[in-house]
């Protein structure tokens, strides 16, 4: 490949200048007249019941009200993986804060007002708030009718059981493993549930007109699965996907959170009886917490062997998710998580049961890393306890048992290539690994913690993403594909793909936001692999316009094909060095011939990528035969920690995080990921948690109460390493990194811990408080 | 989230006309900075039937020190405390506690008033006042009365001000003699967090303190008795030790959300050790500088 | 609801709007006024996205009410730009890529703007402490801090 001129280059972020002058339009920034309806929804104030009676009637005579709706009136199941839930709940409400009904009103206050006078009878029914109950012995059933619903086939439900999918992942004979290793060690890790809290709220508005056709104008991270779901959903109402439109503006962050379908069915089903008026449902703080995914709870046993010298020999884990009321996307973590749960190590016999258990606490979901954060706090704890227990090195203990391309995986198929041995190389070089820290302060202590990270794409095998590219009469750009700006800069980097192929430079190039009726198909931004999968569909899309013009030179000017080249918005001829065609004389117009008339036209570009080689179809009892990982992103990661003796508070003097993005198409967009992510991660072991009354009611729907990390909060200094080793089907060899900074930083902070107190915390968060208590426990 | 509950607004230009409409209506309230009481009625915690914004009450502004008395006027915001050269001079760790309030666009807003008002015990403004022997002026339609701080809180959310009645400001006498101060809050983490537990020491020469805490009772809770213990002893780790001890009977923290009763009650010795120490260094004038949160 | 007239002036525009006691300044600039850089992310002080100036000092719009700002100024991001163009330390804010979603940076612009007023050289913590009631879930706050600094440093 030539020089890279516009890949790798850290551009300035083409929606840098809408956002800093506060001008991006976020979904509550759109207008929509004086008939726009807001809808206020009725909630269950129980974990578990069933709903006897709902009287409306007072609600629809208040001044004001166009409509009350409960879920009689519209019946229908929803979900991406399995369909498990209904717009409204039915006849059972399976968490506090669940929608029941909703009352359209023709302004927000009258909405609520006239909500409080919806009455509800409920039978109140035994909740179950924790996965112990759940397997417990009778417990109560919270989906009776599971065994009759539909779902992907790769999910393994239990009828009449609380467990909605059971990923089981046999390799090797664990038996055999263990008895082979000198130290087993066993133990138990716990983690809870943790809130996306983007700063914007979830939003949709929708509209149902006089032509049958309903847009729906949300804050999400899937257009086209939203279309997809809501035509799926109301087609009982004679929609097809044709006349469903989905329209996303500038999304406030999404993290997982606003992936796939929450609160926006309601917005989409709402619109269906109010014809012709655009209907409004926003989301408040509190709601944001209770209504929409929160990242699931999981207890992770784990039992590893090892020999003398390091080499692992064996790893049993058995996960209980505790996977809330509805897991129509939840389960699909649960299912990642299993496939994945060895980590980046190179083991021979494995056991792993990721078991998705139904909880009558809010629904479970995707969160940045997608499982992978749940499971590595465990599992990276565990591997540092190991090594320790060896009497080895935990970096050298990973590296000798750090996954390399070509190794077997749990299930089967073969590792990619990858840079990880680099990775931990690299971050034990700028960590000092081998220099042990003293605090000179006597109050405080200092400690190093390390750990190995990992991460697929968790999507279906046919995730597709599609671009199209259009040239315009001055020979600039608009790129039309359907990633979605949730703040990584998907379009920064499309445009430099599209750039570095096409010689045009990023100030004549736009790309423009989701609308599923003009852009084309995009599976959704999730898993880490817009750069990757969008960004080879831009790539096609580019090769795809640089051939047409090559064919149109050909065809039209008689210039040989194989001597045509770009550069600087011109067509080039190896073979002609004097000929240089200029974009703008033809990309729209044609090339005029000497008669009068033209050849060629509008240049419009299309790609398209889909993994033709994954497979989500393997065997049961053992997850072997198929392909369901595209490939791994692997990295390492460090920090060092200062911590007060006494009052547990913890300094972050430095934290290190490096990543084989396979290539960086740009530099600083990788390290905004870093800096972020790593933080993100940060606060959920030091103080972030969601809490629970013994209703199964959330008691800190606030930012009050739980504590996002502010600027004061942060390392004062974080080094992000760029590893590159090529991911040979992505655009340049890129693939994704962005989920990936959050995983390792709640085993690094408690291996950091254990390395400088001595003690090791198995139970997230890891709060000052903790820290202090367990060493005051200590003490005595 | 529109406010759903109906009220009418008043801003009266006068002290007299505020007193006037509070006996006019069943449930008024006071608005200044408003940084509480809009968003409790945002959340439904209270409903007023009127508001009256005081904010045209000029003289209520004001930061005023004379003769040896320090008055601080209902609408005075923690940012104009924060940089009243006066306070930095004369009571820096009155500076100390207004820094360490939630974050600049609520202490642009919120004032010291409003927050005793309020009367939370995780409030900032409670031990401080405590140890300052302050008093909280008040007026009503049957005239002016001083109620001295250990008589204002009654209880979470409530004091002794009666209906009909506005405060107008807040009284401290300087010590007679020079003195240092420090406060110590906990929080969750460095950035903006409600009080878990907070300590306020004033040294004062010859081994003489004053103490108060706040977040670990129902009210803040001054500690005559640890006084007792350390007034007039060079401090020392016995004698620190020993008060240490004594501050398990002084305080009476809970567990809720935001910390267990045992952390707190540890954090309250740790934090007043480290409070006490960081106050006399600071009376010898080698102390930490003020602003600095010694945990 | 009774409904009052008040007058203050906006971004340099005097206004003149009859609202209900109840609206808050948030609700007013956003619903009424169609000025949409202050946003609304919890509604209760706790977040900063709301973030707006009020006679100069930063205050949080979703816990004022519109009737407050009689005879007052009201100043939003829209109103420090000067003939539609970025201000310097707007500016650093995109060279140093210190945005990611961006529903934070209207606010946090805010409280830089008003930090900078007061305090021409902010060092690291003035600067952490001064945005400290600002929220930004994405970029981990040093991209912001260091644009402060640059900006401090005269510019790249």
């Amino acid at each position: 490949m030539s020089e890279l001129k516009f890949v790798g280059q850290s551009c300035v972020r083409i929606d840098g200048k809408v956002k800093v002058a506060g001008a991006a339009q976020f979904i509550d920034d759109l207008d929509f007249g004086p008939n726009l309806l807001y809808a206020e929804i009725v909630e269950s104030p129980h974990a578990h019941a069933l709903i006897k009676k709902i009287d409306i009637s007072k609600a629809e005579k208040y001044p004001g009200v166009v409509k009350v709706v409960t879920g009689k009136d519209v019946p229908f199941k929803f979900g991406l993986y399995m369909h498990d839930r209904y717009v409204f709940a039915l006849d059972r409400v399976r968490f506090v804060g669940e929608q029941v009904a909703a009352v359209i009103a023709r302004d927000a206050r009258t909405a609520k007002l006239a909500a409080k006078l919806v009455k509800v009878e409920y039978e109140v029914l035994p909740a179950v708030l924790d996965v112990d109950t759940a397997l417990g012995k009778n417990p109560p059933i919270i989906h009776p009718d599971l065994g009759k619903y539909t779902h992907v086939p790769w999910f393994f439900p239990k009828a009449d059981t609380n467990i909605a999918h059971w990923r089981k992942v046999r390799a090797g004979d664990i038996n055999k493993g263990f008895a082979e290793a000198d130290l087993v060690l066993e133990d138990t890790y716990t983690v809870p549930r943790y809130a996306h809290c983007a700063i914007e709220t979830h939003g949709a508005i929708g509209l149902y007109d006089f032509s049958d056709r309903l847009t729906v104008w949300t804050a999400s991270q899937s257009p086209h699965t939203q279309r997809h779901l809501f035509a799926e959903a109301l087609s009982p109402l004679g929609l097809s996907h044709k006349d469903v439109r989905v329209i996303t503006p500038f999304v406030g962050g999404g993290f997982g959170g606003k992936a796939g379908v929450s609160m926006e069915i309601l917005a989409a089903a709402l619109a269906m009886k109010v014809k012709g008026s655009p209907v409004k449902v926003l989301w408040s703080r509190a709601q944001e917490f209770y209504n929409t995914y929160q990242r699931q709870g999981v207890v992770a046993k784990i039992k590893l062997g090892a020999k003398k010298d390091g080499t692992i020999t064996a790893m049993e884990q058995i996960l209980h998710w505790d996977a809330g009321a509805y897991v129509e996307y939840g389960a699909n973590v649960v299912n990642a998580a299993g496939l994945s749960a060895t980590g980046p190590y190179r083991i021979p016999n494995v056991s792993i049961d990721s078991i998705c258990v139904y909880t009558n606490l809010p629904p479970g979901g995707p969160y940045r890393g997608f499982g992978y954060s749940e499971f590595l706090f465990g599992l990276e704890s565990h591997i540092n306890e190991m090594s320790r227990q060896l009497g080895l090195d935990p970096v050298e203990f990973r590296r000798k048992n750090a996954i390399v391309g070509g190794d077997k995986l749990a299930y089967g198929s073969k590792m990619n290539d990858n840079g990880l041995l680099e990775a931990i190389d690299k971050v034990a070089e700028e960590i000092e690994w081998h220099k042990k820290p003293v605090s000179n302060n006597p109050k405080k202590a200092i400690g190093k913690g390390f750990a190995l990270f990992w991460k697929a794409p968790a999507m279906p095998p046919n995730a597709a993403s599609t671009a199209f590219l259009k040239f315009n009469e001055d020979g600039s750009l608009n790129i039309l594909v359907s990633a979605m700006e949730i703040g990584q800069g998907y379009q920064t980097v499309m445009a430099q793909i599209a750039a570095e192929i096409l010689t045009v430079p990023l100030n004549k190039i736009r790309v423009e936001l989701p609308d599923t009726d003009r852009n084309p198909y995009e599976w959704q931004t999730v898993a880490s692999h817009i750069t990757w999968g969008c960004g080879k569909a831009v790539e096609r899309a580019a090769i795809d316009a640089r051939e047409q013009i090559f064919d149109l030179v050909e065809r039209a000017l008689g210039k040989k094909r194989d001597s045509l080249y770009l550069d600087d918005q011109k067509v080039k001829s190896h073979a002609e060095p004097e000929f240089a065609l200029s974009f703008k004389d033809f990309v729209i117009s044609g090339i005029g011939k000497p008669d009068g008339t033209y050849r060629g036209g509008p240049i419009v570009g299309r790609g398209m990528f889909m993994p033709e080689f994954a497979s989500a179809l393997s065997d049961p009892e053992t997850s072997q035969g198929g392909k369901p990982n595209v490939h791994y992103t692997v990295g390492a990661s460090a920090i060092i920690l200062e911590i007060d003796k006494k009052t547990g508070k913890v300094k972050i003097p430095k934290a290190v995080l490096a990543v084989d993005v396979g290539k960086a198409i740009n530099p600083e967009l990788v390290k905004g990921q870093v800096t972020g992510g790593l933080l993100q991660g940060i606060a959920t072991v030091l103080y972030e948690d969601m809490r629970f009354d013994k209703n199964g009611k959330l008691i800190n729907a606030n930012f009050s109460d739980y504590k996002i990390p502010t600027a004061m909060d942060i390392p004062d200094e974080v080094v992000s390493i760029i590893v590159e080793v090529p991911q040979p089907d992505g655009p340049f060899g890129a693939r994704g990194m962005g989920e990936h900074t959050m995983i390792p930083a709640a085993p690094i902070i408690a291996n950091a811990v254990e390395n400088a107190l001595g003690i090791r915390i198995k139970s997230m968060p890891i709060t000052a408080e903790r820290i202090a208590l367990t060493l005051k426990a200590k003490e005595k | 989230m529109p406010i759903t509950q109906d009220f009418e607004y008043h801003k009266p230009a006068t002290l007299a006309a505020v007193i006037k409409l509070l006996g006019q209506y069943k449930k008024p309230a006071i608005l200044a900075g408003g940084t509480d009481l809009i968003a409790e009625i945002k959340e439904g915690v209270t409903a007023p039937d009127a508001l009256m914004d005081i904010k045209g009450l000029a003289d209520l502004k004001k930061i005023e020190f004379k003769n040896g008395k320090l008055t601080i006027g209902s609408l005075v915001t923690f940012s104009q405390l924060i940089e009243s050269k006066l306070i930095q001079s004369k009571f820096p760790v009155i500076t100390e506690v207004a820094k360490m309030v939630a974050s600049v666009g609520i202490r642009n807003r919120a004032t010291m008033v409003g927050n005793i008002c309020s009367a939370v015990p995780c409030m900032d403004s409670g031990p401080v006042l405590c140890a300052y022997d302050a008093v909280i002026n008040v007026k009503g339609a049957k005239g002016a009365r001083k109620i001295a701080i250990d008589k204002w809180f009654l209880g979470p959310r409530k004091t002794s001000l009666k209906k009909g009645e506005i405060v107008t400001g807040i009284s401290i006498a300087i010590p007679d003699k020079k003195h240092a101060g420090c406060y110590v809050k906990l929080g969750r983490y460095s950035g903006e967090d409600l009080a878990q537990a907070s300590v306020l020491i004033l040294a004062m020469p010859n081994d003489t303190d004053r103490i108060a805490f706040g977040s670990v009772g129902p009210t803040p809770i001054r500690a005559r008795n640890l006084e007792k213990l350390l007034n007039g002893h060079k401090l020392d780790e016995a004698i620190i030790s020993e008060a240490k001890q004594l501050i398990l009977k002084t305080v009476f923290p809970i567990t809720d959300i935001r910390a267990t009763k045992e952390y707190r009650m540890h954090m309250c010795q740790v934090m007043f050790e480290r409070g006490i120490k960081a106050a006399s260094n600071r009376l010898a004038g080698d102390g930490p500088p003020y602003g600095h949160n010694q945990i | 609801m009774k409904k009052k007239m008040i007058n203050f002036n906006l971004n340099g525009r005097k206004i003149a709007v009859e609202i209900e006691p109840q609206l808050t300044l948030l609700e007013m600039l956003r619903d009424r006024l169609g000025v949409k850089s202050p946003k609304c992310g919890c509604d209760r002080g706790d977040c900063g996205t709301c973030t707006v100036m009020l006679d100069g000092r930063t205050v949080r719009s979703c816990l004022v009410l519109a009737v407050e700002v009689d005879g007052l100024t009201v100043t939003t991001l829209e109103g420090i730009m000067k003939d539609d163009k970025l201000t310097p330390i707007q500016q650093a804010f995109i060279d140093n890529n210190s945005f990611q979603c961006g529903f934070c940076a209207p606010g946090m612009i805010l409280s830089a703007t008003e930090l900078l007023k007061k305090n021409p050289k902010p060092n690291k913590e003035e600067i952490q402490e001064a945005l400290s009631g600002n929220l930004c879930r994405c970029t981990g706050y040093s991209p912001i801090i260091d644009a402060i600094l640059e900006f401090t440093k005269g510019g790249k």
